[in-house]
Parts: structure tokens; C-alpha cells; sequence
């Protein structure tokens, strides 16, 4: 299926009472997942981009249509949800109770034999054609989602927007399901925004991600790019990043960089732009990342920089990796590592150790606070973040 | 057994019914959408028949059928002992049940399968008949079925706006009254059967209704485990 590549362009403004929404987005083919806690406006946003709600103000466009505009000095634009038929996936499935699977993904084809025969393809597609006449309360929660799927594409929208589409389902369901729509995205090169406050579920589908925090974006990027360099303490807080400290910059060199953290000398990439000499910054050091130094053994290169030395206060098993709490000074470092690593040496609590980390593993958050400010609408279209 | 009277009956019931049915189903789904102020003055005014006296309700549709009224008066409308008037007594006292039923029936539909129809592209008069009026239809039969049984029973205030004109407005009801007052036992035996075995099979029928299997599930009881689907999935 060659098509061309669809834009879906959204600049929306609205006031809520406790919140006040302001989204910048430009998709294009691909995943774009919108993370962040519940009331962070995700679902808004969604329902603004199928006209379920409407903004105060701002631009909604997918290729040649506008879906929305209320901008002083253009002509204002409402299009009603039934004119845009952009595919919506909700949390609760919302299938029509009283319509078999077959006729609930035959509402927007059409029920003649036609549309009959379109909806039996996507059910094929999703692999549901054996069960196309049962009723959406004989099938599972995860079927039914299928279902849901193969309705919003009978829409035959280059949109699907996912909105906590899989949140109540379980693990291995919600894994297929994620490996299905990455591959239907693809296939159809579809423009998908994929909400969820799931961390796991963002990096499990997400190309790029924006990070929503009270009605406005804090970052958006590629998940790779968001990762290494959270645009601020918040984002990196909201992606789980842990150890923060806080230091103050004695020497900048070329693509290094060293912080005195109470004390102790902490050598790090250097970001761009660089942080001034005296300037006091905020860094993150991945907890994966940390290793624990058997003292009779010869320093490997991952730890050869910054050696610390404390005490083992707590340990507990993860669902992947095992976690240490090491206090060094007064603040409290979380080590995780693989569950068969440090067997030869002794990491029971009160345990006094020797830790350290590579330069690259120091996360240095940029003082500015966003890296989007949101709070004008701009006019041109905005460009992908770039580092 | 009074055959005119029942013949009266049935006639008065179905032309209630379908009065109830037109005026019901829209107010119902105005009331169960909207808010207003004053809705629930409103609310109660429609309900006041079910437990206001029959007298009281004929008494009102007295002063609003007869002499000195807007219909009589301007429209030259006269209802009064005539059939009519007893299918005006039976909308009144029918309404009411009709209203109450398929309004909850009605407020009961989950407002996001409508969202998730708009989003399909369907317009709103296409939601209202294959997605609300289907999922609401048990409330709505149910309440067509009690607003009929209940058109159908109509003694006291039927009595007072048509009074008791064998052949012309004598109803069942009154038919039975009239028996039992005129000591014809067999008469009235006969007629109470068949009285109690159509409300029977009425409420019967609402009761099977609500006890479906197949009535409809809320979503939240929708949400079932996988296990299925991560076997069909391979």
C-alpha cells in the first residue's frame, strides 16, 4: 500500500477549571505516545483531535483538512466527530453490547454485503474471524479490544488514537497486542498517538514520546532521545530516572565535565550547551548503570572514574533486576543489577562498599525548564526536537 | 361477561398505549439527557397520578376536558363521557410508568458507546436508533407494558370524566363495579379473571425481561480475564 505519509498537525489552547490544556504536536506516520499521570490532559487531547471536545482556540489539521480552526483572523472550523471518523480505541473497548463482533466493526463500513465483507477482512486481520458472530460479552477482554481495533480502522482513517487501550488487560495479552499495532502501524502507515500513564507500556510500542505534565507538554522526542537527556528534573523524575544529586560545576574540558557533590569529585559527559563554571546543576545517575567494585580485583573501565564508598542499607528483588540501597554520605544511591551478578561478594545490609560509574551514565539536566515552550501558540508548524 | 365492555377496554388500552408510547418515549429521553432547572418539579408533577387519589386525578380532568376549559372553549373539543375521555384518563395514569422505566432505561446507556458511534461516523439520529433505543429497550418495553396493564385497569378517574354508559363508555373496571353493585356474582367472576390474568401475564412478561440472560452487560462487568485471547492470538 503506498500512500502518501500523513501529517496530523494539533495546536490546541483550552481552560479547564483545574487545568489549562496548551498541546503543540505534529505526527506523522508513526507512534507517538503521550505519557504521563492521570489529569496530565492525554484523554483531552485525544478527544479534541476526534471533535469530541472542543478547544478555545487553536489549529487541528490532517494533510489538506482542517478538523478544527479558531484563530483570530481565519475562518473558524468545527468539523463534528462523524465528519472527521478518526479511529478511536477507548480503555473500556465501548463495543456495542447488543452487535456482534462482525456488526460492531460493520457500523462505520456499512452493514450491506460490502461492508459486511470489509469488516470480515479486518476481523481477519486481527484474527478474530472465528469468533466474527459472537457478542462482545462471550469474548475476552483482550478479543474485544481486537475487536475495537478492527472498528476504528473500518473507519478507514490514516488516524488511530489509543486512549488507555490496554491498561486493563493482562501482560502477555498487552504484549501481543503491543507487537500487533507496531506491525499495523507500519503496514498501514498509520498515525498512531497511543496514551497511556504506563511507563512500561510507552517504551513497549512508543517511537516518539511526549511527556504531558498539567495540560502542557515537558518534552517530546524519540524515547532514545528523551531518555539521554531529560529536558528537566521532572521528566526525568516521570521516567523513573532515581540517585538524583545536585552539584556545582568546578571544570568544564572539551566533552567532560566534573561536579563537586558534597564534597566528592563526579566526572560527566559534558552536554550542550555546556553548563557554566559555579553553576549549580542537576544530575542523574541510571541505577543499572551503578556497579559494585570487588576490592580485590583490578578496576575495569566502567568504574574507573567515579568510586564511591558506602554502606548497604537495604536490598530487595526487583521484577528484572535486583536492588541495593547504598548510603554514601547522606544520600541514598539505588543500585539495580542482574540477579546473578556480585555471587562473590558479600552485599548483605551494613555491608560497607565500594561503588562506582562511568562518566556517559551521568545525566546532566539542563537548567532551562522546557525544552518546548508552550505558552505561545506559534505559527509555523513546530520541528522535531532535536539534541 | 360483559363483551362490549371488554371490546371498550381493549380499544381505550391501545389507543392509550400508543398515546403513552408517543408522548413518553420523547420526554423520557429529553428528561434523561438534559438539565434544567426545575427538572425535578417537573418530574414530580408527571409522577403525581401514581399516588394521588383517582379521584382527585378525575376531579383535574374534569375542570381541564369540561365547560369553561381551553379545548372546550376555543378548540369546540368535547371529551366528556365519551370513550375518549377514558383514553385521556388512561394516558395520565399510564404515563407515569411509561416515563419513569424508560427514562432510567435510557440514562443507563453508557454515554461513550454514543462517543465511540460519533467517532465512527454515525450521525445522531443514526446513534439514537441503533445504538441508545436498542440498549435502552428492555427499560422501554417494560414501560410500555406497565403504562398498558395500567391504561388497561383504569377505574376511578375514568369514572368520573365518562361515567357509566353500558355500551358507550362502560369500561371493564367499570363494568365490574357495576356487576358487583348489582350483586351478578358470575358476572364479575368472570370479568376479575380475565383482568388478573392479562395483568398477569403483563408483569410476567417484565419480569422475564429484566431476568434476561441476555440482557445487556454494563462495561464494568464487561471486563473479563485473557487467557483466551493469548491463546488465539498464536
Amino acid at each position: 500500500m503506498t500512500r502518501k505519509q500523513p501529517q496530523l498537525y494539533v495546536d490546541i489552547r483550552r481552560r479547564f477549571p483545574h487545568l489549562t490544556l496548551a498541546i503543540q504536536l505534529q505526527v506523522g506516520a508513526e507512534i507517538l505516545v503521550l505519557f504521563g499521570p492521570s489529569g496530565a490532559g492525554k484523554t483531552q487531547t485525544l478527544q479534541a483531535i476526534a471533535g469530541l471536545m472542543t478547544p478555545d482556540e487553536g489549529q487541528i489539521i490532517l494533510d489538506q483538512t482542517i478538523f478544527f480552526q479558531r484563530r483570530p483572523g481565519l475562518p473558524s472550523i468545527n468539523l463534528p466527530p462523524r465528519r472527521r471518523r478518526v479511529g478511536y480505541v477507548f480503555q473500556h473497548y465501548a463495543l456495542f453490547p447488543h452487535m456482534t463482533a462482525l456488526e460492531n466493526v460493520a457500523f462505520p463500513t456499512g452493514n450491506d454485503a460490502q461492508g459486511r465483507r470489509q469488516a470480515y477482512e479486518l476481523l481477519e486481520r486481527m484474527n478474530l474471524a472465528h469468533l466474527a458472530h459472537r457478542k462482545p460479552h462471550e469474548l475476552s477482554g483482550g478479543q474485544q479490544q481486537r475487536v475495537a481495533i478492527a472498528r476504528a480502522l473500518a473507519t478507514e482513517s490514516p488516524i488511530l488514537l489509543l486512549d488507555e487501550a490496554f491498561s486493563a488487560l493482562d501482560q502477555p495479552v498487552r504484549d501481543q497486542l503491543h507487537a500487533d499495532l507496531r506491525t499495523l502501524q507500519a503496514e498501514r502507515g498509520l498515525v498512531v498517538i497511543y496514551v497511556t500513564h504506563n511507563l512500561d507500556d510507552a517504551f513497549a510500542v512508543g517511537q516518539r514520546i511526549a511527556i504531558l505534565r498539567e495540560g502542557q507538554i515537558e518534552q517530546i522526542g524519540t524515547l532514545d532521545a528523551v531518555c539521554r537527556f531529560p529536558a528537566n528534573t521532572r521528566v526525568a523524575r516521570m521516567l523513573g530516572l532515581s540517585n538524583m544529586i545536585k552539584g556545582q560545576v568546578v571544570a568544564v574540558e572539551l566533552n567532560r565535565l566534573w561536579l563537586d557533590w558534597n564534597g566528592v569529585r563526579i566526572e560527566a559527559t559534558c552536554p550542550s550547551p555546556a553548563p557554566t563554571v559555579g553553576s549549580q546543576v542537576t544530575a542523574f545517575v541510571r541505577s543499572e548503570e551503578i556497579r559494585l567494585v570487588y576490592p580485590d580485583r583490578p578496576l575495569t573501565r566502567f568504574v574507573d572514574h567515579n568510586l564511591l564508598s558506602g554502606r548497604i542499607v537495604e536490598r530487595r528483588p526487583g521484577r528484572r533486576l535486583y536492588h541495593i540501597w547504598v548510603e554514601v554520605g547522606t544520600t541514598m544511591i539505588e543500585i539495580a543489577h542482574p540477579y546473578t551478578a556480585y555471587t562473590g561478594l558479600d552485599t548483605s545490609i551494613g555491608q560497607v562498599v565500594q561503588i562506582g560509574f562511568r562518566p556517559e551514565s551521568v545525566v546532566i539536566i539542563p537548567e532551562a525548564g522546557r525544552l518546548i515552550t508552550t505558552q505561545q501558540p506559534v505559527a509555523q508548524p513546530i520541528s522535531e526536537y532535536r539534541r | 361477561m360483559n363483551w362490549s365492555a371488554f371490546w371498550l377496554s381493549l380499544q381505550v388500552a391501545a389507543v392509550a398505549t400508543v398515546c403513552i408510547i408517543s408522548i413518553g418515549l420523547p420526554l423520557a429521553l429529553w428528561l434523561a439527557r438534559t438539565n434544567f432547572p426545575g427538572q425535578t418539579i417537573l418530574e414530580t408533577i408527571l409522577m403525581l397520578p401514581l399516588i394521588l387519589p383517582p379521584s382527585v386525578v378525575g376531579y383535574y380532568l374534569l375542570l381541564a376536558l369540561g365547560r369553561g376549559s381551553p379545548l372546550v372553549e376555543w378548540f369546540h373539543i368535547r371529551l366528556l363521557f365519551s370513550w375518549p375521555a377514558a383514553v385521556v384518563a388512561a394516558v395520565v395514569v399510564g404515563l407515569p410508568l411509561m416515563i419513569q422505566s424508560s427514562r432510567a432505561a435510557l440514562a443507563n446507556v453508557d454515554p461513550r458507546l454514543e462517543q465511540a458511534a460519533r467517532t465512527l461516523g454515525a450521525g445522531e439520529l443514526r446513534i439514537l436508533m441503533q445504538i441508545t433505543l436498542p440498549l435502552a429497550r428492555r427499560g422501554i418495553i417494560a414501560g410500555i407494558v406497565l403504562g398498558a396493564a395500567r391504561a388497561l385497569g383504569e377505574f376511578g378517574a375514568t369514572l368520573m370524566v365518562t361515567g357509566n354508559i353500558p355500551g358507550r363508555t362502560q369500561t371493564l373496571p367499570i363494568a365490574i363495579y357495576d356487576a358487583v353493585q348489582a350483586q351478578r356474582y358470575q358476572d364479575a367472576n368472570l370479568m376479575v379473571l380475565v383482568m388478573t390474568a392479562i395483568a398477569f401475564v403483563g408483569l410476567w412478561w417484565v419480569r422475564r425481561l429484566e431476568r434476561s440472560p441476555e440482557a445487556v452487560t454494563p462495561l464494568s462487568e464487561v471486563l473479563q480475564n485473557d487467557q483466551e485471547a493469548t491463546a488465539i492470538v498464536r
